[in-house]
Formats: structure tokens, C-alpha cells, sequence
């Protein structure tokens, strides 16, 4: 299970699915899987990051991004006999009221978070915060679990400790690694690998960057030289239309027309520098103040990304669904005589 | 989860009050043959399902009256009040001068935009009260004029104001031999506006009720109030707390939207009926016991024939054999009507429940081809015995058992159509043939997608 785990995050090494369970050599391997998985990413602070102790109410993760592109087409299904319509659109319908229901559940948990906010006003002793958290009034109310919590905290403590004295030694194991990928090459020769460069600290993956970077500077010249002679020819149509203030305000409306195009274009591109989207879990606070402080956000500018967000998804949901009908319809034209009748309700 | 019921006009409020009544009587019923904290776990159960708190301590029923006319609303109030146990919240009723003399268009056209803000600020105002709201039931009948168009016309408001809620129209099937001449045009408009706006429509018929009435109740001169107190027992019996799945022995969080999921999923298939047993006049009640077996074999037989009730069962009806081709003598059973099912969902309550066998239930046979008796077939249960029944079981079923009614009526309907008779009473309130018309369609479609369920 952890070798199609590797694979499937992309791990060149063959010789570790070679090697045999136990034995110097088969260690050797995972050793140097190991190092692989610490290089490429920030699996540390992932970790970290997941096995956090939460002691405030967290806003829950925007997960816009996975969902905007459609992704692949997905396969046609053999099956031993072809599955009645009927019950496809039975478990749609289960679907669907799952789906309702989560909602519901979803606003009474705001009802109720909201109440204990409004209830426990003043009693934090964060005059900044002013009221206490779900995890805060089960402290207050169950000696119990402010036990557990504090327990938690403890191991987390020990575990960011643990984190930081390993980034002090973190130069040795990597040179230590260097050594031992150096020995495995001379051990087995005959084992292919590309040259996996095992990062040292100060020239992560810098080939590729310089890879990229090219490829990029090409791209942009090739547009450059496509795009030059189509406007110096649209400008030649153009430029001898209109004057006069009629046509510089529909110009201008053009214009600020195709920003806002591009606009919509590029955002599902950029990075989420975006300031209203949250980089870390932040914590909901309930408060008359006006300002957030300076790493906070303000729930309006929160509901303005989402809402943002799922207006670009509806647009790709609508879409798919006038893919959909064009492709219904071309197979209903290929069959003469058939009528379509569309169930109540749509 | 809490629900909000809306009971319109006179039938759904006197229905609405038996109901409210039945549930609290249950639940504050000291022979439930359980042990005191699990009674008191019912009863909490229950009551934040239906009721609610106000200051005094008298629980609040979680619900909003709407007629056209005082007389029904104010007797209801006044019922709920006296009994001291629990009452009607003070303005939660909504209610005018002037009846719709039975005209649904009046009730759908005119009634429903007028008065929509009010209606719906007495609703927005109970659900605020709900720290959690599953959804709605809407009381109403089919053929009356008031119950009929504005409850069509509320419940599509309902939709676009809480789409995530869950609905479920409990709705009262006129007599075959009603008084009211337009029930015909009444019912089917109400049923196709209803198919498309709601979730679920349990459907209570008259007739039904009323021989459960003659002959299990042995009631001599049968009233509303009797028809309305069986009706409430039946749908006590389905809503009632009942243990939930999963390990921890805690009652259902949320019945409504289990039972949704299980019965009503798919958007052709929407209307359920209600079967339960045994019935029986409370003095006859302490002579009779019941077994399991006993109780399980009619409730299934029901079922298969489409009875009303568990006098007169037609035994000979069989399913049809799976596998084997159709005889000759197989068209004599296909006469015998068997009733198909898509989905069932069978309740249980009372003393040893876990003994309880409900393998003839899950017989493939049972059911349509396309779902497996696995998804089909669901149970609930809890040993806590609901209104002194000692045993009881109660069967919401997603099958066949309409279609012939629901075909007679539109077939009625259709007739009068046909002769243009009383139209000019729809029409002159904005409604158009066109209306009608769809009306047809989609109930005709309904009809045949039931009746392509056969084996």
C-alpha cells in the first residue's frame, strides 16, 4: 500500500518495488523514499498543520479550486446488463437529499455557534476575542475535556520541538543521504533511475525552474508575434470608424467590457494571493468592532470571495449543462420519430 | 429536528389539533412498558420534534393555523387551550372574513398572493423558533376550495423560501361519492401543482379511514372528530421517536428526512400511503393480545392486496412467481390486482420488537425490478409501546395501492372536462385550460409510471 502510494505521488525510484521486505537493502530504499517525500514538499509542516489542536472556531476551508475545472470526461461504464434509468435517477434523488440535508445541518450548527458566541460575550479573557469558542465553553463546562485539551497541547508542544530541532540538524541528513544514494548507485549499477538531484537546502529543483522559465519566455514571444499583426490590423479597421464623444464612450465601455473579461479569464489562474482568501485557518469572532486587525479578515470580504466563487462555478456548471443538451439533442436527431418529453418540474 | 406544520383550512386544522393531541398523550402515556429513563428519552424526543417551550411551561405546538374563516380556527384554539396540557402559540393564526365557497382557483389565485406575506411571516416566525428545522408539514385537503388552492399556492412558497427544508403534504382524499361537484377539478389541479412543489405526499383517504372507523372502531354514528383521531393515530405511529441505526441506542435525530431518503427519492414516484395494525376501539384494546408473527403476515398481506385495513383481507392474492414464464392460470392472478412496491418502510413498537421477523418483507417479489429489496425495504423500531397498543405496526408504503383512485379521479375529472362544465368558475380567476391540461399530462404520466411497476 505504500509502495502505490509513492508511485501514485510520483516517485522515480524503481529499485525500491525490486527490493525484498527487510534486509539492509530494502531499508536503504525506504530510507531514500523517506528523504524524497521530506524534499519535494512541506511535509513536515503539513503534518503539523493537520494534527493541529483547535481551540478556537475555524471558518471552514475554501475548497473552490479543486471543483472549478471539470477534469476529464469520465469513462463510460460497462456493465453485465445496462442499469434502468430508474434507479439512477433513484440514487440521484438520495443524493440530492443528502445534499439538503447537510445544508440544513450546516445552518443549524451557525444558529447554534452563534448563540454560544452571543452567550459568552465578556467572559474571555482576550479582551481582543470577547467571547469564548465551542472548544473554550466545553473547557469551562467539563473539567474532563480541559484535560484532554491540555493533553493535546502538551504532544503538540513536544512535536513542534521536535520540528525545530530537526530543522537545526536538517544539513547533516541531507548530506548523510548524499552519501547513501552515492552508494547505491555503485551497489547496483545496472538499476536505471534518472539523476534524481536529492535537494540540498539552497538549490531546490533550481534545473527546473530554469526549465520552466524558458519555456515560459518562449510562449510569451509566440503570442507576442501573433498578436502584433492582428492588432495593427484590427487598429487599420478600426481607426477610420467613428469620432466624436458617441464613440468614445462605447469605446470606452468596449473596453472596460473586455478588462472585465480578461479579468474573469485570469482569476481561476492566479494564486491565491487573493487577501480575502484566508492562507491559514483563521478563527470566527464575533465583534462590534469595525477592523479585523491586521491578520484578520472581515466575514463580508469572506462571502464576497465565495460568492464570487460560486458564480464562476454556476457559469461552468451551465456550461456542461448546454453540453449536455447539445449532445441530447444530436442523438435524438439521429433517431426519427422520437419525442422528447420533459419530466414535470424542469 | 424539529418540524413546522401548516394546517390549512377546516380540514387541516381539525386534523392538525387530533395530531398534536394524539403525540402528546403518547408521549406523556405512563404504559409505555419501558423504564423510566427511556420514556422520558421519548418524550424529550417528541417533544422538541413537535412542540416548544414558553415561559409558563405549557408545551407550544410548532405550527400555523390559516383559514378563510374564523369559526374553525377559533374553535381549535380554544380545544387545545382548555385541555391545559398544550396549546397553540398565541399568533400563530392567520385567518380572514370570507370563505372560497370550495373554488381552488380563488384559493390558488387570489387568496394565496394576497395574503402571501402574512402567511409566510407566521411561518418565517415558527421556524425561527427551531434550533434546528428538518421541514414542514402541510395539512390540507385535496378537494375543498380553501385547504385545496391555497395549499397548492403555499407550499410552492415554501420551495422557493426554504428549498433545503424537506416537505410533506398530508393530504386528505375526498370520498369517492363526495358532496362537493368540482372535487373532481379540485384534486387533480391540487396533485399536479403539489407533484411538482413538494417532497412527499402522504396521502390519507377518506373512505378508507371511514371503515376503519365502521368496522374496527365499531362506531356507530361516525364523525369527523372519529375519522380525524384514526388518521392521527396513523401518522403518530409513523412519526413517533424510534431508535436509530447505528450502535448507540438514541432515538432518530431526524424521521422526516430518513424516511424521504428511503421512500420518496425519485422525482416520478412521490405519493405514499399509510397502512397500520392492529386498529381497534380502546375498550376492545385490554381483552386482545397480539403476536408478532400474527401482526407482521396481515401487515404484509395488506400490502400485497392494497387493504385498507386488516378486516377482509383478500388472502388469495400471491406475488407473481419471479422466473418462472407466465401460465395460463397466471392471468387470473393478475387480476387479483397484486400491488407492486417501490419502496417500504415498516415501524414497529412495543414489547419484545427486537423478536420481530420482517424477512417476508424483503421478498424481491415484492418489489419492482429496478431496486433491490436491500434499498427498498427499510425498519424502524423501539420497544416503547405507543397509545397502550401493546404491539403495534404501521407500513408507509411507496407502491401501487393510488393508482386506482388517482386513475378514477382524473378519469372523472377528465370526463367533466371533456363538456367544459364549471370552468368559467377557474378561468375567471386567471387560471386557463392550459392549466388544466398540464394538469392532465402530468398526472397521466404519473399513472403510467406506477403502472409500468409490475413484476
Amino acid at each position: 500500500m505504500v509502495k502505490s502510494a509513492l508511485v501514485s505521488q510520483g516517485y522515480p525510484r524503481s529499485a525500491l518495488f525490486q527490493s525484498l521486505e527487510g534486509g539492509s537493502q530494502g531499508s536503504r530504499e525506504l530510507l531514500l523514499a523517506l528523504s524524497w517525500l521530506l524534499a519535494r514538499g512541506p511535509l513536515l509542516e503539513q503534518l503539523l498543520a493537520q494534527t493541529r489542536v483547535q481551540l478556537g472556531d475555524e471558518l471552514p476551508q475554501c475548497e473552490g479550486e479543486t471543483l472549478a475545472s471539470p477534469g476529464p470526461p469520465a469513462h463510460r461504464m460497462e456493465t453485465e446488463r445496462p442499469t434502468d434509468l430508474r434507479l439512477v435517477e433513484w440514487l440521484m434523488g438520495k443524493l440530492r437529499f443528502r445534499w439538503r440535508r447537510l445544508i440544513s445541518s450546516q445552518q443549524e450548527q451557525c444558529a447554534l455557534l452563534s448563540k454560544i458566541h452571543l452567550y459568552t460575550r465578556g467572559c474571555h479573557s482576550q479582551q481582543r476575542l470577547g467571547h469564548l469558542s465551542v472548544a473554550e465553553t466545553e473547557m469551562l463546562r467539563d473539567p474532563e475535556s480541559s484535560r484532554q485539551i491540555l493533553q493535546a497541547l502538551e504532544s503538540e508542544n513536544n512535536r513542534l520541538e521536535a520540528a525545530l530541532e530537526w530543522r537545526r540538524c536538517e544539513l547533516v541528513f541531507w548530506q548523510w543521504m548524499d552519501t547513501v544514494l552515492d552508494a547505491c548507485s555503485s551497489d547496483s549499477p545496472a538499476v536505471t533511475s534518472q539523476p534524481t538531484v536529492l535537494p540540498v537546502i539552497s538549490e531546490r529543483g533550481l534545473g527546473e525552474l530554469e526549465l520552466v522559465k524558458q519555456e515560459l519566455r518562449a510562449l510569451q514571444e509566440e503570442l507576442r508575434e501573433v498578436a502584433e499583426p492582428r492588432r495593427a490590423a484590427w487598429e487599420a479597421q478600426v481607426g477610420g470608424l467613428g469620432r466624436g464623444p458617441d464613440w468614445s464612450t462605447t469605446r470606452k465601455a468596449l473596453q472596460e467590457a473586455v478588462e472585465r473579461e480578461l479579468a474573469t479569464l485570469q482569476s481561476p489562474w492566479e494564486p491565491s494571493s487573493n487577501p480575502a482568501q484566508p492562507q491559514r485557518p483563521l478563527r470566527l469572532v464575533r465583534s462590534k468592532d469595525e477592523s479585523p486587525g491586521p491578520q484578520g479578515l472581515k466575514a463580508a470580504e469572506v462571502i464576497g470571495t465565495l460568492r464570487a466563487q460560486e458564480a464562476s462555478l454556476k457559469k461552468v456548471l451551465h456550461q456542461l449543462q448546454s453540453q449536455c443538451r447539445q449532445e441530447l439533442a444530436r442523438l435524438a436527431g439521429a433517431l426519427p420519430g422520437l419525442i422528447w418529453i420533459m419530466a414535470p418540474g424542469h | 429536528m424539529s418540524i413546522v406544520t401548516v394546517q390549512l383550512g377546516q380540514c387541516g386544522n381539525q386534523i392538525g389539533f387530533e395530531v398534536f393531541d394524539a403525540l402528546f398523550r403518547d408521549s406523556h402515556c405512563s404504559q409505555g412498558l419501558c423504564s423510566k429513563r427511556e420514556n422520558e428519552a421519548y418524550q424529550a424526543s417528541c417533544k422538541e420534534r413537535f412542540f416548544r417551550e414558553e415561559e409558563n411551561g405549557v408545551p407550544v405546538a410548532r405550527a400555523v393555523l390559516v383559514d378563510m374563516e374564523p369559526k374553525v380556527i377559533n374553535q381549535t384554539l380554544s380545544k387545545a387551550g382548555q385541555s391545559g396540557r398544550w396549546k397553540y402559540g398565541q399568533h400563530s393564526c392567520f385567518c380572514q372574513k370570507q370563505g372560497s365557497g370550495n373554488n381552488w382557483a380563488y384559493g390558488y389565485s387570489v387568496h394565496g398572493p394576497k395574503h402571501e406575506e402574512s402567511i409566510m411571516n407566521l411561518i418565517q416566525k415558527e421556524v425561527e423558533k427551531c434550533d434546528s428545522l428538518s421541514g414542514f408539514f402541510i395539512i390540507m385537503s385535496m378537494a375543498g376550495g380553501t385547504g385545496s388552492g391555497l395549499g397548492a399556492f403555499i407550499t410552492q412558497k415554501l420551495q422557493d423560501q426554504y428549498s433545503s427544508s424537506l416537505k410533506m403534504n398530508q393530504i386528505i382524499w375526498p370520498y369517492g361519492t363526495g358532496e362537493v361537484i368540482v372535487q373532481n377539478y379540485n384534486s387533480i389541479l391540487t396533485l399536479s401543482h403539489l407533484y411538482r412543489s413538494s417532497d412527499a405526499l402522504l396521502i390519507h383517504e377518506n373512505d378508507a379511514v371511514h371503515k376503519i372507523c365502521a368496522k374496527r372502531m365499531n362506531i356507530k354514528q361516525i364523525s369527523f372528530r372519529d375519522l380525524n383521531q384514526v388518521l392521527a393515530h396513523q401518522l403518530g405511529s409513523v412519526f413517533q421517536p424510534t431508535y436509530s441505526e447505528d450502535v448507540s441506542f438514541h432515538y432518530r435525530r431526524d424521521p422526516l428526512g430518513d424516511l424521504m431518503e428511503h421512500l420518496v427519492p425519485h422525482p416520478e414516484f412521490k405519493m405514499l400511503g399509510v397502512r397500520n395494525i392492529p386498529q381497534m376501539s380502546e375498550n376492545s384494546l385490554a381483552y386482545s393480545t397480539f403476536t408478532w408473527p400474527g401482526l407482521l403476515k396481515h401487515l404484509r398481506q395488506m400490502l400485497i392486496s392494497g387493504a385498507k385495513m386488516e378486516e377482509g383481507i383478500d388472502w388469495q392474492v400471491r406475488p407473481p412467481f419471479s422466473g418462472l414464464p407466465p401460465l395460463g392460470k397466471m392471468s387470473v392472478h393478475k387480476d387479483l390486482h397484486f400491488n407492486t412496491s417501490i419502496a417500504n418502510l415498516v415501524i414497529l413498537r412495543g414489547k419484545d420488537v427486537q423478536t420481530a421477523d420482517v424477512e417476508g418483507f424483503k421478498d424481491p417479489a415484492l418489489y419492482t425490478s429496478w431496486l433491490e429489496p436491500v434499498h427498498a425495504f427499510s425498519m424502524w423500531k423501539t420497544q416503547r409501546a405507543f397509545d397502550k397498543y401493546e404491539k403495534s405496526a404501521a407500513l408507509v408504503s411507496n407502491s401501487q395501492l393510488l393508482v386506482k383512485p388517482l386513475d378514477m379521479i382524473v378519469g372523472k375529472a377528465w370526463n367533466m372536462f371533456a363538456s367544459k362544465a364549471y370552468i368559467h368558475q377557474y378561468t375567471k380567476f386567471g387560471m386557463e385550460e392550459e392549466d388544466f391540461l398540464d394538469s392532465f399530462t402530468l398526472l397521466e404520466q404519473v399513472v403510467a409510471s406506477y403502472g409500468s411497476l409490475g413484476p
